[in-house]
């Protein structure tokens, strides 16, 4: 069960493919490495569905879920699961992936990312939610890492052990943000070496970088902002200990033009073959 | 798990609700525990308010970016999410209008919300090719009565006492703004053509027809039904003109009675 991360994305930096750059992206067909979309702006068809589809000639897709909630403590939306495999079977992206959070409890749901404690009860819920998906979709998912803003009282492992615990039951593969790393340790304190370490390098199949606000002293993952300073010097870190992989800039409110994108993915470029040195 | 389900029920409570002491949050970040909730409670309506202000863009140029955000705020207390699509997100603003005081001086409002969000649905609608007119052909006239036509999933039909087809026309791009409320009320039709959703008037005779249609009623049933109510009704224009805007996407031949 313990496989690399089988990510068919070339090993560039893309952009997160987002509306109100859809024109000008089928239009122009800029030099983009790959588009990343979210899974549920597509679910159904008609414009959306047949904007990705016309991307998807000229682009590697990677479809990100903002929906699934792999730790809701409510049964997994089978409706929801069903959507993203049709949208999988239509589209056939390079890379699946979700976030390590929950987003309904008692028939509520929060259309959010939402923290939840690391214990080993969370664990095994979430082991067999991954694998309930990966059987579903048939393929491998990439969960990705999650920025908080409070953290539970009564977790038992640290976010980066929860993941390798993950990888090694579900052979499911890691997206790396790394924004989301920064976030956490400024607001709760989070050991970004620790995470590095805890994670199994050859899990990691995407990165992602964002530019995040503050209110109240707190980094809030707003992505409405170019990469911080800070979150570049933690990505050359990362690329040093993990190594190149495709990496996305998100870009979701205050959306800037395009070239703005592609300046900021260039600056993600540069840095990975600066580091194929490193691992050549 | 249990002990799962019941910290998030807790946490649910903490950003539906107002602040309150919480012990399952680490208090030693630099920042309050309130603090972080308080995030998360604008996240959480945030999203929603964003939410309807997609699905309702006629709304919000109608009653104006601060109104809206008011009544958004105001729909939002009353109505909690159900699906993790946020598009589905906002189905009961028009029931929601129809008693919301501070809006009662736009009677339309609540009517033009169940249109715009006909064609939110129709957006996102799954595909179905139209039907090809040459299939009727090779029906046996005996047996049109017993059509059941398929409806496309992104056709919608709303009526209403107020104009609503104009004030929607309005607020379209090449939209003109001399409407006459008083003029009385229009059906509006609701399609998805070459993934471009538009919306235009039905008569009262079509719309009754296409009611009939959409409810499951056979071809000669629903006819029966509408040229008792309206004798003047135009069966052969009114198959030809939905086909002609993609309303069907196949038959099958129902059951003979």
């Amino acid at each position: 069960m313990n496989s690399p991360a089988t990510v068919a994305l070339p090993c560039v930096a893309g952009i997160g493919l987002r509306a109100p750059h859809y024109q000008e992206v089928l239009d122009t067909l800029p030099k983009l490495g790959w588009v990343e979309a979210h899974s549920e702006n597509f679910f159904g068809g008609g414009a959306p569905l047949n904007t990705l589809l016309k991307a998807r000639e000229h682009y590697a897709v990677s479809l990100h879920g903002v929906g699934m909630g792999l730790a809701s403590p409510d049964q997994l939306s089978a409706t929801h699961l069903d959507a993203l495999k049709h949208l999988c079977d239509v589209v056939q992206p390079a890379s699946v992936s979700e976030h390590l959070c929950w987003n309904t409890v008692g028939g509520k749901v929060f259309n959010d990312l939402l923290p939840f404690p690391h214990t080993f009860a969370a664990l095994d819920h979430v082991v067999s939610r991954v694998a309930h998906v990966q059987e579903v979709l048939g393929r491998q998912l990439l969960v990705e890492n999650l920025s908080s803003y409070l953290s539970f009282t009564s977790s038992e492992m640290s976010e980066g052990e929860f993941l390798a615990e993950l990888v090694q039951r579900t052979g499911c593969g890691i997206l790396f943000d790394v924004e989301n790393l920064y976030v956490n340790v400024r607001n709760l304190g989070v050991d970004a070496d620790e995470f590095i370490r805890a994670i199994p390098a050859h899990a990691v199949g995407e990165y992602h970088l964002a530019g995040f606000s503050v209110r109240d002293g707190c980094l809030v993952d707003t992505h409405d902002h170019p990469v911080h300073d800070d979150v570049w010097t933690l990505y050359e870190k990362v690329l040093h200990h993990i190594g190149p992989r495709p990496t996305l800039i998100e870009w979701d409110g205050d959306i800037p033009a395009l070239s703005v994108l592609m300046a900021e993915a260039n600056k993600a470029q540069q840095r990975m073959e600066a580091c194929d040195e490193c691992f050549a | 798990m249990n002990a799962l389900h019941d910290e998030l029920s807790v946490f649910a409570g903490n950003i539906l609700g107002a602040a309150q002491p919480t012990p399952l949050f680490d208090a030693s970040t630099h920042y309050t525990t309130d603090i972080g909730i308080e995030v998360y409670r604008n996240n959480y309506r945030g999203n929603l308010q964003d939410a309807l202000a997609g699905a309702y863009p006629i709304i919000e140029q109608l009653v104006g970016a601060e109104f809206f955000r008011r009544l958004a705020r105001d729909f939002i207390s009353l109505h909690g999410s159900f699906s993790a699509n946020l598009f589905d997100y906002g189905a009961e603003l028009s029931d929601f209008l129809m008693g919301y005081a501070p809006a009662h001086s736009l009677p339309y409002l609540s009517d033009m919300a169940r249109l715009e969000w006909a064609c939110h649905r129709a957006y996102f609608a799954v595909d179905a090719a139209p039907l090809e007119l040459v299939r009727f052909t090779q029906v046996a006239p005996e047996e049109y009565a017993n059509l059941l036509l398929h409806v496309h999933p992104a056709c919608h039909i709303v009526a209403s006492a107020f104009p609503i087809v104009e004030i929607w026309q309005a607020h379209q791009p090449v939209g003109t703004f001399e409407i006459d409320l008083a003029r009385g009320g229009e059906i509006a039709l609701v399609i998805r053509q070459d993934d471009v959703v538009t919306v235009r008037e039905l008569t009262e005779d079509e719309a009754h027809w296409m009611n009939g249609i959409m409810q499951g009623q056979r071809l000669g049933e629903a006819t029966d039904a509408t040229l008792n109510r309206h004798p003047a009704f135009d069966l052969q224009n009114t198959l030809l003109l939905l086909a002609s805007l993609g309303v069907w996407t196949d038959f099958t031949l129902g059951e003979l009675s």
